[in-house]
């Protein structure tokens, strides 16, 4: 069964066509916004209104792009909401636990450049971010991210590029171990 | 800006590497999320029912009001007429979905005549589109009214939602003929608007809503 028949069930309330929808599509939204919260029970909160938010809109998919291609953009937004209402709770606690979180999972493996990364990725600007997040993470191209964060697909590589070069800054010092 | 340098190169492999370690997804809990969406969607159906019925029954109750009223000389038949004041006392719940009805009937009968003839013309404002989107809520509560226990007013009202639904969603854009066609087409072979016109009270019995709604 192709994505359009499997749509058009599922926005007919066929229960097999809606699970079949959230079979295909959960692991890459719980993916990205576990990325993104960094905490199990948000990602859960995240992909569980992601798809109750789908579902009951699901009459407005007009069919025009792929399936994903509109669902992505519900879960950027659901997410960032999500966490800014998070932060704004509780801001200064969240940045120690963080921090001691990062510091001691990074022990396993090259701890410092892990914790210094996770400390860069941490104080990048939401938008960069984000990107970083999608593109160089999780693999989605420019248009999805485009798609799904609302912005050109120029802005996206600008961000990406920024990032980056945010990061390099972040960790220059490591520069000498990866050069070899 | 001044110490940033923008550059599409990709990070060196090992803080590649790094990053994909940043936030680990953990394997995804896929039984226990499908278990929650099922249930909020139950509550947010349920709440969505009784704030139908809600609705309804506040729609009714100030409908009984006006029906006392109109009890005395409007809405009635020649029969109930000559029962006199019994259809206070027997009537008036029926003569109050049939004064709603009526009123949502010619209300529909009214929009959709509109949506032939500006179709036409190839514009539908969005007042046109915001009135519609209104009567298909009202269409919704008809539906879980005891309006829709009759067969053949059931029938029509689900063809009215269906019709109604697919009105509110045309796009804004002007190409929009296709669609536009499809919902004519529709009308045309449910033969929708005979079939509201002779639900409609007026072409029928010698009724009238005086002084009412």
């Amino acid at each position: 069964m192709d994505e359009a028949e499997l749509v058009a069930r599922a926005r007919a309330g066929e229960p097999a066509a809606e699970r079949a929808l959230y079979e295909a599509h959960v692991e890459r939204v719980y993916r990205l916004v576990y990325r993104m919260a960094g905490d199990d029970d948000l990602a859960r909160d995240f992909t569980q209104d992601t798809f109750v938010r789908a579902f009951e809109h699901l009459h407005e998919f007009r069919g025009d792009a792929r399936f994903s291609t509109w669902l992505h953009p519900i879960a950027v937004s659901v997410a960032l909401n999500g966490l800014r209402k998070v932060k704004r709770l509780r801001h200064r606690e969240v940045e120690l636990d963080e921090g001691l979180h990062v510091a001691a999972g990074g022990r396993a493996a090259e701890p410092d450049l892990k914790r210094r990364l996770a400390a860069a990725i941490e104080a990048l600007p939401e938008g960069y971010r984000t990107v970083f997040l999608m593109h160089d993470v999780e693999g989605y191209t420019h248009e999805e991210i485009g798609t799904a964060v609302g912005v050109e697909t120029g802005t996206s590589k600008a961000q990406l590029s920024r990032a980056r070069a945010k990061l390099r800054a972040a960790l220059a010092d490591f520069a000498g171990e990866w050069a070899t | 800006m001044t110490t940033e340098h923008l550059d599409d190169e990709p990070l060196p492999e090992p803080l590649l590497g790094a990053a994909r370690g940043y936030h680990q997804p953990p394997p995804v809990p896929r039984e226990a999320m499908w278990s929650a969406i099922t249930a909020e969607r139950d509550r947010r159906r349920a709440a969505r029912r009784n704030l139908r019925r809600l609705r309804w029954g506040l729609a009714l109750a100030a409908t009984l009001v006006l029906g006392i009223g109109i009890g005395r000389y409007g809405w009635i038949s020649g029969a109930t007429r000559a029962a006199g004041g019994a259809v206070a006392a027997r009537g008036a719940p029926d003569a109050a979905y049939r004064v709603v009805t009526a009123q949502y009937l010619a209300r529909t009968e009214a929009l959709l005549t509109d949506f032939h003839a500006e179709s036409r013309r190839g514009r539908l404002d969005p007042q046109f589109l915001a009135s519609t989107r209104d009567l298909l809520t009202t269409t919704r509560l008809m539906l879980d009214s005891p309006a829709a226990d009759d067969p053949r007013l059931g029938a029509l009202l689900q063809d009215l939602e269906l019709v109604l639904a697919q009105i509110a969603q045309l796009p804004q854009e002007p190409e929009r003929g296709g669609d536009v066609d499809l919902i004519n087409q529709g009308l045309s072979q449910r033969s929708v608007m005979s079939r509201l016109r002779a639900a409609t009270p007026d072409a029928g019995a010698p009724t009238r809503i005086q002084g009412a709604l």
